[in-house]
């Protein structure tokens, strides 16, 4: 524990980007009429998957118009 | 030209409202900032893990400044491709599937500015995504290694980003002259891949080939200054993204003036 408080400050910037792409995602997620494939399975795989996740939502669970 | 700039804000707008503003830059900063710090911290990882004998010694060899920097741009040639690739293969292919390009060019509004305002805006998300991401990963290589002088940096980002173009470019024809964007994409990326491999493999004759400008860009940040080949790639880079504009255009007007 005593070490992770000292890498904090180096990786408290990166986790909050990832943060503001989890919370965007499920955002758009929460907001959009229909996705590829089920809501619900893009609801696990955005919280779950770290990084990976939210950007495979947008690159193929977003359906445009 | 004003017309232009409303097609161009229009597409703008709407990289904003599908979040793309967002994600593509956040995604190019993670890409880039993962290499300096799993370099930093590759002996405590290795520790956290375990699994090593008692007393085993691993002597890794903290690698320099420049080499965390040449790898985090090589995240930038691989995945980072790959991600333009994707948000741009349906620009024109899937807008023309949707019938929206439709709509738009029953409007008087030329075909050239449709494509060129397309491919602008998303070569400017390119741009800026590519350059936040790639000055995040200077800052944390300047912060857990050393500084690169910031020269070298603007020089490094400016042929990436000319090659990444290219590719965007390419992946911008594909998406104006095929049907659909899975097939788009796929072809874009088989493209690039193709091209940077010859080019890698056959280095000696093909100097002045764009996907060299990579290589050169590396030169610059070990320190052995500006290559004599880069003004000849550079200015073929170019050359090859306008005919690739032209051809789109010309293929785009043929195949909607056929539909």
């Amino acid at each position: 524990m005593d070490q992770l408080a000292n890498y904090m400050p180096i990786l408290a910037p990166i986790l909050i980007i990832q943060l503001i792409l989890l919370i965007v995602a499920i955002i758009d997620l929460v907001r959009i009429e229909r996705t590829n494939g089920p809501k619900w399975l893009w609801a696990l795989i955005i919280l779950f998957i770290n990084i990976i996740g939210p950007i495979l939502y947008f690159v193929i669970g977003r359906r445009s118009n | 030209m004003n017309q232009w700039l409303t097609l161009l804000q229009k597409e703008t707008l709407e990289m904003w409202r599908n979040f793309k503003w967002i994600w593509v830059p956040i995604t190019f900063i993670l890409l880039g900032v993962k290499e300096p710090l799993t370099a930093y911290y590759m002996p405590q990882i290795l520790d956290a893990v375990g699994g090593l004998p008692e007393g085993a010694v691993i002597q890794i060899p903290t690698p320099s400044a420049a080499e965390v920097l040449i790898s985090g741009l090589g995240q930038y040639t691989t995945l980072g491709v790959l991600i333009i690739v994707l948000t741009t293969m349906g620009i024109i292919a899937a807008e023309r599937k949707s019938g929206v390009a439709a709509m738009i060019l029953v409007k008087p509004v030329s075909f050239q500015s449709f494509i060129t305002a397309k491919w602008a805006g998303s070569a400017l998300l390119m741009w800026v995504s590519f350059f936040i991401g790639y000055l995040a990963t200077w800052y944390y290589t300047g912060l857990l290694f050393e500084w690169v002088p910031f020269d070298q940096f603007l020089q490094t980002f400016f042929f990436y980003g000319l090659w990444l173009t290219v590719i965007l470019t390419i992946t911008v024809f594909c998406s104006a002259s095929l049907a659909s964007p899975g097939m788009a994409g796929f072809i874009s990326l088989a493209a690039a891949i193709v091209i940077s491999l010859v080019s890698s493999t056959l280095s000696n004759w093909l100097e002045w080939s764009p996907a060299q400008l990579t290589t050169y860009g590396n030169e610059v940040l070990i320190n052995q200054g500006i290559s004599d080949q880069t003004l000849p790639a550079g200015i073929l880079a170019v050359i090859c993204i306008i005919i690739l504009l032209s051809l789109s255009v010309f293929i785009f007007r043929k195949k909607e003036l056929a539909a």
